[in-house]
């Protein structure tokens, strides 16, 4: 009973909102990046108002639902006279969202590295850039990449909350492609089919990350 | 002369300083906002373009067929725009997101088909009807069990959650000699999955959308007639204020009513054409 000509009539439509899809995560992924490092080093920091800033905006930004932020930034702000085009909305919500866990991978990361390397490249004259450019940071890459990789998938997955501001993303079109032709399972199948291949192609990417920072480890 | 040292400010002083800040610019922020308010259509004009919102999900009023918009509110909003003489943007939101987007401004219009209720009219402000919106049943073609509506009674029904079809299903239900068991749905495309795999008898929703999904899958649907529910209508919404709106809009709907143009829009997706009120009814419901 299953009619694959549903999604073959539909594929330019899917293709499309694959692409949306695939834009808005990495743009968020990317912004999720910077704000990530950011906010890592502001908890980090010996400074008690910015470690506490920093815990806070992990907090925040773990703690309410990407929905809520996304009905927030794009509805309640436009009640204060603030009016966020939808598509600064999705990718400022997805990447805010993500810079809060972000930051924590990262400082897991560099927590993972023993402090005993630190202090002695101080002991050996290395300037505190020098330690975090050549010994800190591409440790905790390293250690890092799995569990961002494992961050940047469920975000990819995440992004079908955007289409609560109006952004015609996979989830949403497979959707519209159920309800005009009332075959669900074929669209959702579809739309499922593109999602595991964005996924596999970023599994794919961060192997090949972890082999490269491989590169002059122990293991 | 005041003296004035910043570096004697105390915790509590910034902290009090910050939240006045916060205030007066949430306050000046506000104020912005009910500036922008002023006049839709007068702003519409201007602008030369009409935005307009809807969840296109609901055959056979919003479709989006391979990308494109099509359905009977696309076909009448486009004759509304031309009496307007603007262009009109489309934007396809969840329902969920469809009202509170109204009020916060993020378009002009919604044009998702609306019951009109009592309870909605304090809150929105509607246009006339642009359809009809009696509630009715849908079952399984080879389900001869379920020849009128009654024939329910001791089954299972689902139905879109916070409708008003849903609402005058339970009213029905209430007075049927067997108890109805109503499950309910986040839309009717999951009922319609759910009636043709047998897990509910029957799904309900307006007769003209039932019509048409029944057309549409000919071999798995059937429409139980006559229609069971009240006499309700489908009408598009905007907000309270927007009065000058609403208007124009319907003056531009009565006149595709006149002119033949509403009854062309009637056969291409119902198959028939039938007279509309020409003004907003006093609610049943």
């Amino acid at each position: 009973m299953m009619q694959p000509q549903v999604v073959v009539h539909s594929l330019a439509y899917l293709t499309r909102a694959a692409g949306m899809t695939m834009y808005v995560s990495l743009a968020g992924i990317a912004l999720g990046m910077a704000i990530g490092f950011v906010v890592c080093l502001a908890r980090l920091s010996a400074n008690y108002g910015l470690a506490r800033a920093g815990g806070f905006y992990v907090s925040f930004f773990r703690g309410v639902p990407l929905l809520v932020q996304l009905l927030f930034i794009y509805y309640f702000l436009a009640e204060f006279g603030v009016d966020v085009p939808a598509m600064a909305a999705a990718i400022g919500g997805l990447g805010m969202a993500s810079g809060a866990y972000q930051a924590e991978i990262l400082r897991g990361a560099l927590n993972a590295v023993p402090s005993g390397q630190a202090e002695a490249a101080t002991a050996l004259g290395f300037s505190r850039a020098e330690i975090w450019r050549r010994i800190l940071l591409p440790q905790a890459l390293r250690i890092s990449v799995p569990s961002l990789i494992n961050e940047f998938t469920l975000l990819l997955k995440a992004s079908s909350l955007v289409s609560v501001v109006g952004i015609a993303e996979l989830t949403r079109v497979s959707m519209n492609i159920a309800s005009s032709t009332y075959r669900p399972l074929e669209a959702y199948l579809g739309a499922a089919a593109f999602y595991l291949a964005i996924n596999l192609c970023l599994a794919g990417l961060g192997n090949l990350a972890e082999r490269r920072l491989a590169a002059g480890s122990l293991q | 002369m005041m003296k004035f040292d910043a570096y004697s400010l105390t915790r509590r002083d910034m902290l009090r300083t910050g939240l006045i800040g916060a205030a007066s610019a949430g306050a000046w922020l506000s104020g912005l906002g009910a500036a922008l308010a002023d006049d839709t259509l007068a702003d519409v004009k201007k602008r030369g373009e009409l935005v307009i919102a809807t969840e296109m999900q609901f055959p056979p009023f919003d479709i989006s067929d391979n990308g494109t918009y099509k359905g009977v509110d696309r076909d009448l909003i486009d004759e509304v725009v031309k009496e307007l003489g603007v262009k009109v943007k489309y934007l396809d939101l969840p329902w969920t997101s469809i009202l509170p987007g109204l009020e916060a401004k993020k378009f002009d219009i919604c044009i998702a088909p609306v019951t009109i209720t009592k309870e909605r009219m304090q809150r929105y402000l509607f246009t006339v009807p642009i359809a009809d919106a009696t509630a009715a049943l849908m079952k399984r073609a080879n389900d001869a069990s379920i020849a009128k509506p009654e024939d329910i009674a001791g089954k299972t029904v689902g139905g879109q959650k916070g409708t008003s079809q849903l609402a005058q299903l339970k009213a029905f239900a209430a007075k049927l000699p067997k108890p109805v068991e109503v499950k309910e749905y986040v839309d009717n495309n999951q009922s319609y999955a759910d009636l043709a795999a047998g897990r509910i008898d029957a799904s309900v929703n307006s007769f003209p959308n039932l019509a048409y999904a029944a057309a549409q899958r000919a071999d798995t649907f059937a429409v139980v007639t006559p229609a069971f529910g009240t006499p309700t209508y489908f009408s598009w919404v905007g907000r309270l204020d927007d009065k000058a709106l609403i208007d124009a809009v319907n003056a531009a709907i009565l006149k595709t009513e006149e002119d033949g143009r509403m009854a062309k829009i009637q056969k291409t997706w119902f198959g028939q054409s039938f007279d509309l009120p020409k003004t907003v009814p006093e609610p049943q419901l």
